[in-house]
């Protein structure tokens, strides 16, 4: 089992397939998002190696369509274009050139004339997430649930050690959270370079990492490899006390997609939506977690301490429960203002399809509140329980499939 | 306001000539000496994990390319299992032998990172070479950890463990952002920092 695990690691490692040593994009005028008051005549790129011009090498589009460039040419590190002249609006700049050594560098930015400029993630051309960002993101919620939710559970359920079953739980959770993160990152990064993976190798991320996901994937990774190493700390030196700073520090850069998504950047947001979105889902994982935690480590590692971890666990899903409802229905009503919205938009639909499967969650988790913990609680178990557990903890996972589908969609308006 | 690349380079210089010279203490003296105070017994290997953490930041801050972001989190990764594993071995929360192998399978990985991360010929300029020589070095060092998988307490596997490090170090203080070697550089690769 080991063995295997550390072949997965190794070739999950590999796959990042790295490299270097081209052109960089050291400056651009206008620079990146920046609003200018008149049209400029000339956009300039200045990078750190010499590069040659190709066809098509600078294209700019408006808010409708591409706009032609006039002429395009090099001076060392400089590639300039210029202009026909501009009027009030957001631009995309998409470019692609040769640098020294043979290879194209790929990249684009935005600007605004007497106007706000765009996100990159949101420039012309770029389609907004796809089905594959949709699982990714899934598979970030699952990550989460397994690091922030196992740490929960060991500490707020738990209380007292646990086998190395529980590390290896959650040590996936970690480096899943870290690598899942990256991919992330790269899908948006590739939807606003609008490029083929083999160019998005030689794409410059610089201008994605500028926006607030960027920022938040920059705060993320940094937080999640120091909650890894606080866990591995607290794994090998017997020191469980470090589970504490590694889980309220999950918790709390868990915070990260809440100040990035529409809690933070749609219509209506404000700190208590931010707020509302981060406890939506920290209790998400915190239930999730706790019940994989429940499933795989305790029941079948300690006998003796199922009836009584069940009892604990019980008390804070309800917590969880509670703080997921109150939290979802404020910001559902927050995204969808009018009800019909609920039938009449997309949003709507995958909304409603995840009140659908939380109400079969809660109902699942509502029968072992009246039929299992009354049983526990006479110093009994039912029979089956565990089954019953691992089918919540599905429905808690396609839960968190919708939600992905749904972080990822647009609210209407 | 970022640092050059250079800087960072030899920031992580220091870290693994300190490794590599803690290794090679542990050679001339033996491991038997060297882990008369405890704490020794977790130096490199603590090193090697805080060396990892470590290069996290300079993953997400150094975006001009997927494939550069992409190599120094790869980095970031074996380090951090490298070290991780050779903690838990030292502290015996690990006990197989067999488990050294990771370092081993590090070394190849990062020396792997080094060949696809440059794409230009040797006497490109000083960071081709130095990205080829790294490669190099990390591949042929892999050599190391796997000799000391089959015997522990080889004294010369240990030895050409440690001199790794330092050699990898060398490289690193050699690092200039864009700067000629044997008096070579292309001129496709710009004027030189210095």
């Amino acid at each position: 089992m080991r063995r295997l695990l550390l072949l997965g690691g190794l070739a999950a490692l590999a796959l990042p397939a790295p490299a270097f040593a081209h052109a960089t994009l050291e400056q651009t005028s206008p620079g990146f998002r920046a609003r200018v008051e008149t049209s400029p005549r000339v956009v300039t790129f200045k990078f750190d190696q010499y590069v040659v011009a190709l066809p098509g090498s600078v294209q700019l589009f408006s808010a409708t369509g591409p706009i032609s460039v006039r002429r395009v040419w090099t001076n060392r590190r400089l590639l300039e274009a210029s202009l026909p002249r501009l009027h009030k609006g957001a631009y995309t700049v998409r470019w692609h050139a040769m640098s020294g050594d043979g290879h194209v560098v790929w990249g684009v930015f935005t600007f605004g004339v007497r106007a706000r400029a765009p996100a990159p993630t949101e420039a012309y051309g770029a389609s907004g997430p796809t089905r594959t960002e949709d699982v990714v993101r899934w598979l970030y919620f699952l990550s989460l649930a397994l690091l922030v939710g196992g740490l929960g559970f060991r500490l707020l359920v738990a209380r007292r050690p646990l086998p190395r079953r529980f590390y290896v739980v959650t040590a996936i959770g970690a480096a899943a959270t870290l690598n899942v993160g990256i991919a992330a990152f790269i899908l948006r990064s590739e939807d606003a370079l609008q490029l083929p993976f083999g160019r998005l190798l030689y794409g410059d991320l610089t201008p994605i990492a500028r926006t607030r996901f960027g920022t938040a994937f920059i705060v993320m990774t940094l937080g999640f490899a120091l909650v890894t190493g606080l866990l591995f700390l607290s794994w090998v030196s017997d020191r469980e006390a470090l589970l504490w700073p590694a889980f309220l520090l999950g918790l709390a850069f868990a915070s990260g997609l809440s100040l990035s998504g529409h809690s933070a950047a749609d219509r209506g947001s404000s700190w208590k939506s931010e707020l509302a979105d981060w406890a939506h889902l920290s209790a998400a994982c915190l239930w999730i977690g706790g019940l994989v935690q429940l499933v795989a480590v305790v029941w079948p590692l300690l006998p003796e301490l199922r009836r009584a971890a069940f009892l604990a666990f019980s008390r804070l899903a309800t917590v969880c429960v509670g703080v997921l409802l109150l939290a979802g229905t404020y910001l559902s009503v927050l995204r969808l203002p009018r009800l019909s919205d609920l039938w009449t938009s997309g949003y709507g639909h995958i909304l409603l399809v995840k009140i659908g499967l939380v109400a079969l969650a809660l109902a699942w988790g509502g029968l072992h509140r009246v039929l299992a913990v009354p049983a526990a609680e006479r110093g009994g178990l039912l029979p089956r329980l565990r089954a019953s557990l691992v089918g919540e903890s599905m429905v808690g996972m396609t839960v968190l499939l919708v939600a992905a589908i749904l972080v990822n969609a647009k609210p209407p308006g | 306001m970022q640092p050059p690349a250079e800087h960072v380079h030899w920031l992580f210089a220091t870290g693994f000539l300190i490794l590599g010279l803690c290794l090679l203490a542990e050679a001339v003296v033996g491991t038997e000496v060297w882990r008369r105070r405890a704490w020794r017994a977790y130096l490199w290997p603590g090193l090697a994990f805080t060396l990892g953490l470590f290069m996290w930041p300079v993953m997400v801050f150094f975006t001009s390319s997927t494939l550069h972001m992409l190599a120094h989190g790869a980095w970031a990764e074996v380090l951090m299992l490298a070290g991780a594993v050779e903690l838990a071995l030292v502290r015996g929360k690990l006990q197989s032998r067999w488990w050294s192998l990771a370092t081993s399978a590090a070394f190849v990985i990062s020396g792997a990172a080094f060949f696809v991360h440059e794409q230009n010929a040797w006497l490109y300029q000083r960071s081709a070479f130095l990205h080829h020589a790294l490669g190099w070095t990390m591949l042929g060092a892999a050599v190391f950890p796997l000799a000391r998988s089959f015997r522990p307490r080889s004294q010369a596997a240990l030895a050409g463990f440690a001199l790794t490090f330092v050699l990898v170090a060398v490289f690193l203080y050699s690092d200039r952002d864009t700067a000629s070697i044997f008096g070579h550089i292309s001129p496709q690769a710009g004027a030189p920092h210095r």
